[in-house]
């Protein structure tokens, strides 16, 4: 609300924003109702164990067996791989363009990051399944297995190359440019007067750059988790690198599924069979969810960076 | 060349983009003393402080000619950090780290230098910054808040604990009591006057106060329009000051 001492006419332009605001908040809420609403069948027929279980068995004649669980597993864990492999990769890029590039290619490069934080995320898919994928197979995947194969995560031999480690790293490239431009954003709008007590203090630039990074932190935490769920969200790209195989391995290198490339992936054909729409509705639900805590959360990170004096 | 001098400024010039804002400073300032930069606002006292600790490498178009020495040593050629580390100065405006807490503000310049050798040694460098800025009583028991809820005069003082902290040979501070009220800034003074005696940290400070100079400082410097116009020992410049401008300056009158 505006305080009360505000003039007429701004009192009139704040009223009339609020139906739009209305229109926003009803379209979510909508939404999440209606999914929801179209998932409950399948709630009511496998209970919580629909995303617990593993099985993908569907049935013409009769409701088959599902449960999302390899799906729900490898969204969370590819977009984890996603995050930890873009992380520095932003940190860097944004303390590249505040500090290292002159002053005129600043703006060259910031804004050649926000196109790429837009382009058409087919384009990344396409590249990935015909040069990431094969390199990552040839030249990461293959030697690790062959040299530290017996940890776990690097255990199972590489076939095609299409894996959660191929996702992952795909949609790190994809998520990089938006969370830089976060984080670049906030390194930028640390106040002047702050950067000279940093400046003060310092022995090495690199001191200096860590504390600024220090006073950004919450902002970084906000770019981790906002990349976080646009990866989790994140369909056509991962459905052509990420094998479309119902596993649920610590192997990173096997062909994995995540939830929105099967939903992608079955919802043509879905209504062939018994409540495979409801049970993919489900899963869309769960992705509302986790999108909407995850954003929720770095949202309120983001307003953790005020400045003082 | 000026070795026997704490600070040596010779043909000092800065100018931001094509626009000169000072125009050859020269003056030496020996060990221990107190120096009172005073002038109108916008005369180039900030900019001369800045150009000391060469603080104006981050003002992208800022270009400065001439020599700065600090203990014969010269800025310009020196390593930056190492500077800073020897020059220590508080802001118009009190900047301590809004993400640290009030300890942490004063220990991070001793951390990041290598000061302390053991959490003992640390513990004792920042009770020793905080009292010399006589903030120790009023923070003692609230070391690990954030400094965001002190007053400003508070957070001037824990920006002065910090810069002690470093041992600085010279330190900068401009306007240290402008956000103070006066019995605040009568101990602030106090204590600038008690590190320059006791610790022999030469000291160069802008106010905008005739009085303050007179009680504290054993030199002046008057800047008008990015030259100096007048430097000499306080009290030889308060009795017979050689330029108009300063005389009108001590009576209050620009
Ligand atoms: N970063 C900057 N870029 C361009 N001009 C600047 C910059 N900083 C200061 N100036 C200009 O340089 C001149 C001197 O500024 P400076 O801050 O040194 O003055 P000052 O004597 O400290 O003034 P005050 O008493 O108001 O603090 C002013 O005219 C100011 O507008
Ligand atoms: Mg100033």
């Amino acid at each position: 609300m505006p305080p009360r001492s505000v003039p007429r006419e701004d009192r009139l332009f704040y009223f009339s924003l609020v139906p739009f605001a209305y229109i926003i908040i009803a379209a979510l809420l909508l939404l999440a109702l209606s999914i929801t609403w179209k998932a409950l069948p399948a709630l009511e027929a496998y209970g919580i164990d629909l995303f617990l279980r593993n099985v993908w068995a569907p049935r013409e004649d009769s409701p088959g067996d599902y449960g999302l669980l390899a799906a729900i597993y490898g969204t969370l864990v590819s977009a984890f791989i996603a995050v930890v492999l873009a992380l520095p990769l932003s940190v860097s890029l944004a303390i590249a363009v505040e500090e290292l590039a002159p002053k005129p290619l600043r703006g060259a490069i910031a804004f050649l990051n926000d196109v790429a934080a837009g382009f058409p995320t087919i384009a990344f898919g396409l590249w990935g399944v015909e040069y990431l994928v094969p390199f990552l197979r040839d030249y990461v995947m293959r030697p690790l297995y062959s040299s530290i194969g017996f940890l776990p995560t690097f255990s199972c031999e590489p076939l095609s190359g299409a894996s959660l480690l191929a996702a992952g790293t795909l949609l790190a490239f994809m998520v990089t440019p938006f969370m830089t431009a976060l984080i670049r954003e906030a390194y930028a709008s640390v106040p002047f007067h702050l950067r000279e007590a940093a400046a003060s203090v310092s022995s090495a630039w690199y001191q200096e750059v860590l504390l600024v990074l220090g006073m950004i932190k919450p902002a970084i935490v906000a770019a981790l988790l906002l990349g976080y769920g646009r990866a989790a969200g994140e369909t056509v790209a991962v459905s052509l690198v990420v094998g479309n195989s119902f596993n649920v391995s610590l192997c990173l290198f096997a062909p994995s599924y995540t939830v929105s490339a099967l939903i992608a992936n079955q919802f043509g054909n879905a209504t062939y069979y018994p409540l495979m729409p409801e049970v993919l509705f489900a899963g869309g639900v769960f992705l509302f969810v986790i999108g909407l805590v995850i954003n929720w959360m770095g949202v309120r990170m983001i307003e953790r960076v005020r400045w003082v004096g | 060349m000026g070795g026997s001098y704490a600070l040596l400024v010779e043909g000092l010039k800065v100018w931001y983009g094509r626009r000169q804002v000072l125009r050859g400073i020269s003056f030496k300032l020996p060990p221990s003393s107190i120096l009172a930069v005073m002038g109108p606002s916008g005369s180039g006292k900030s900019t001369l402080l800045r150009a000391i600790n060469r603080l104006l490498d981050y003002v992208p178009d800022a270009r400065v000619e001439g020599r700065v020495e600090v203990f014969g040593l010269d800025v310009y050629r020196e390593n930056p950090y190492r500077v800073r580390r020897l020059v220590g100065m508080v802001f118009q405006t009190p900047n301590p780290f809004p993400h640290m807490s009030i300890y942490d503000n004063v220990a991070v310049g001793p951390r990041l230098h290598g000061l302390a050798k053991s959490r003992d040694e640390l513990d004792r460098i920042v009770e020793w910054a905080l009292k010399a800025a006589m903030l120790w009583d009023e923070v003692k028991d609230r070391l690990h808040e954030p400094p965001t809820k002190l007053s400003g005069g508070q957070q001037q003082r824990l920006s002065l604990a910090r810069a002690l902290a470093l041992k600085p040979s010279i330190l900068l501070l401009d306007e240290p009591t402008a956000n103070i009220d006066p019995t605040n800034a009568r101990r602030l003074e106090e204590s600038i006057r008690r590190v320059a005696v006791e610790d022999g940290v030469t000291v160069v400070m802008v106010t905008h106060t005739p009085q303050q100079a007179l009680r504290i400082s054993d030199y002046v410097a008057f800047i008008y329009e990015g030259k100096l116009v007048e430097f000499g020992r306080t009290r030889e410049v308060a009795l017979n000051p050689s330029h108009k401008l300063t005389a009108m300056y001590f009576r209050g009158e620009l």
